[in-house]
């Protein structure tokens, strides 16, 4: 599990090192940070945080790396008896159309799942999976620092009673709100 | 993957068969085969066996055992003959509205409509007089028994001295239950594999609008759940859980624990059973029963006894 969670770190690390990299070195970098909420298909909604970067070396800015994290620690267990779990991505998103206003966007997430179940009698069960799932959906992008992003996704890796944790549920909804924080200095 | 190829097969099969199940006289589903209950009632509810009884018998314990969905009276049947011979306690076992008549009866019935067979029940004997009354459920019936206490029904009755959930759902193992709403309609049914002796006992077929029922009651459990459900007075609960279970997923027992306290604020009794079984108090008609499996229905019915008799 700690090699797993470390492995996923230092992707992340990689990549947004890798971002800020070539932020220095283009003008057109572009680089979303904001917030996701995430709500699966009859279960629990999780929000948290999201970023992700592309430049004009990324196919004219189509295709983006990022990373989120969310958690149902910020969504429906907040006050709530609801089991508190985290999800860790790192994803690579293509944007199909990157001069429209409305832009189609598919997405291919990989991460880690982890679930705190609260007592030591239940630590036969399963708590903790591997990520993988696609995700589909629409970007409006104005010519504006701001993007919302909204998409369907499928866990392809859920629990079925024998094994992984059993609130991993296949389908979500995302909505992201992102800023470009590079915007300005791209003008 | 297995999930996605669940979704897959979904979407395959609601395009492909017909929406009328084809149902024959040799299942529970075909409206000539009923539930035993239907015809003697009196050998299966302790209110129609003993409608007035004497002090003594109102003070003696009396379990209410309650199936699950798709199921019959049969799932409890043997509890009770294990317990044969005994005269400690009173067994009742309650059919659920919309079980055990017919496929088209239970596609039109509702979770409410299960739920008010064991209210029927309770009333019943707590009418007749009986004091001391516990709730035995399997698997969807744990789910009617919570709400039944997250929507404060016992608050001005009688509360039950005990609360004893087999295998209780509140998350479904197969997760494409979660999209039931969306997909269900295109669906119709889903069609159990199960052998053919016990498609005289379990609806063979699941209507749709049942499974719709049943998502909607997981739902708003879980939500009580997650606010917090505190049992009546001087009730207790056990959580019987089944440590791999290919029908209601272990986790449901964490979501129970973690959603329900006595009334003194004292955690509520949980013990997982090493089984791969759903029910696994349930033997008869299974394939490749275990020694373990025997050992594990024992301790339970022990167990529960044990519980009632205190």
């Amino acid at each position: 599990m700690n090699r797993i969670c470390f492995f996923v770190l230092v992707l992340i690390g990689v990549n947004i090192a890798f971002s800020f990299g070539q932020n220095h070195s283009t003008t057109n970098a572009i680089l979303d940070v904001g917030i996701r909420f995430q709500k699966s298909i009859s279960l629990y909604t999780e929000n948290g945080i999201t970023i992700q970067y592309t430049s004009q070396k990324l196919a004219s800015q189509r295709l983006y790396f990022g990373a989120s994290y969310v958690t149902s620690r910020l969504g429906t267990a907040i006050r709530s008896n609801a089991i508190k779990q985290d999800n860790f991505l790192i994803n690579a998103s293509w944007y199909f159309r990157p001069k429209w206003l409305i832009q189609p966007v598919v997405k291919a997430n990989v991460g880690y799942f982890k679930a705190d179940y609260g007592s030591d009698l239940f630590n036969e069960l399963p708590r903790t999976s591997l990520l993988a799932s696609p995700e589909f959906g629409l970007c409006y992008c104005p010519n504006f620092p701001l993007k919302i992003n909204a998409s369907v996704g499928y866990n392809l890796f859920t629990g079925n009673g024998i094994t992984g944790p059993g609130t991993l549920y296949p389908v979500f909804v995302q909505t992201s709100i992102t800023w470009n924080v590079l915007k300005k200095s791209a003008n | 993957m297995k999930p996605f190829f669940g979704l897959f097969l979904l979407v395959v099969i609601s395009l492909s068969c017909s929406k009328e199940p084809a149902i024959t006289t040799e299942m529970v589903d075909g409206g000539t085969l009923f539930d035993p209950s239907v015809y003697n009632p009196e050998k299966y509810l302790v209110s129609r066996a003993i409608p007035t009884p004497t002090a003594e018998q109102a003070r003696k314990p009396v379990i209410i055992a309650c199936h699950g969905y798709s199921a019959t009276t049969f799932e409890w049947d043997e509890f009770r003959a294990w317990a044969n011979g005994r005269t400690d306690f009173y067994l009742s076992q309650v059919l659920l509205n919309g079980h055990g008549r017919s496929y088209e009866d239970f596609k039109k019935s509702t979770w409410q409509d299960w739920q008010a067979a064991i209210v029927a029940e309770y009333e019943a004997l707590t009418k007749a007089g009986y004091q001391n009354i516990s709730l035995l459920s399997s698997s969807t019936s744990g789910a009617l028994l919570l709400n039944l206490v997250a929507s404060g029904y016992f608050a001005n009755r009688m509360a039950p001295r005990n609360l004893l959930l087999v295998d209780p759902i509140i998350i479904p193992s197969d997760k494409s239950l979660s999209l039931v709403k969306a997909l269900g309609p295109m669906l119709g049914y889903v069609e159990v594999d199960q052998p053919a002796t016990e498609d005289k006992v379990y609806y063979h077929f699941r209507p749709q609008e049942t499974l719709q029922q049943l998502q909607s009651l997981l739902t708003i459990v879980r939500k009580d759940l997650e606010k917090g459900i505190t049992l009546p007075s001087n009730c207790n609960l056990k959580v019987y859980k089944s440590k791999k279970d290919p029908s209601a997923d272990p986790v449901s027992a964490v979501l129970i624990y973690k959603g329900t306290t006595l009334p003194n604020g004292q955690p509520i009794d949980v013990e997982l059973i090493d089984s791969e079984l759903h029910v696994y108090t349930r033997l008869n008609l299974r394939e490749d029963v275990t020694s373990k499996d025997r050992q594990n229905q024992t301790t339970t019915f022990t167990d529960i006894v044990s519980r009632v008799l205190r």
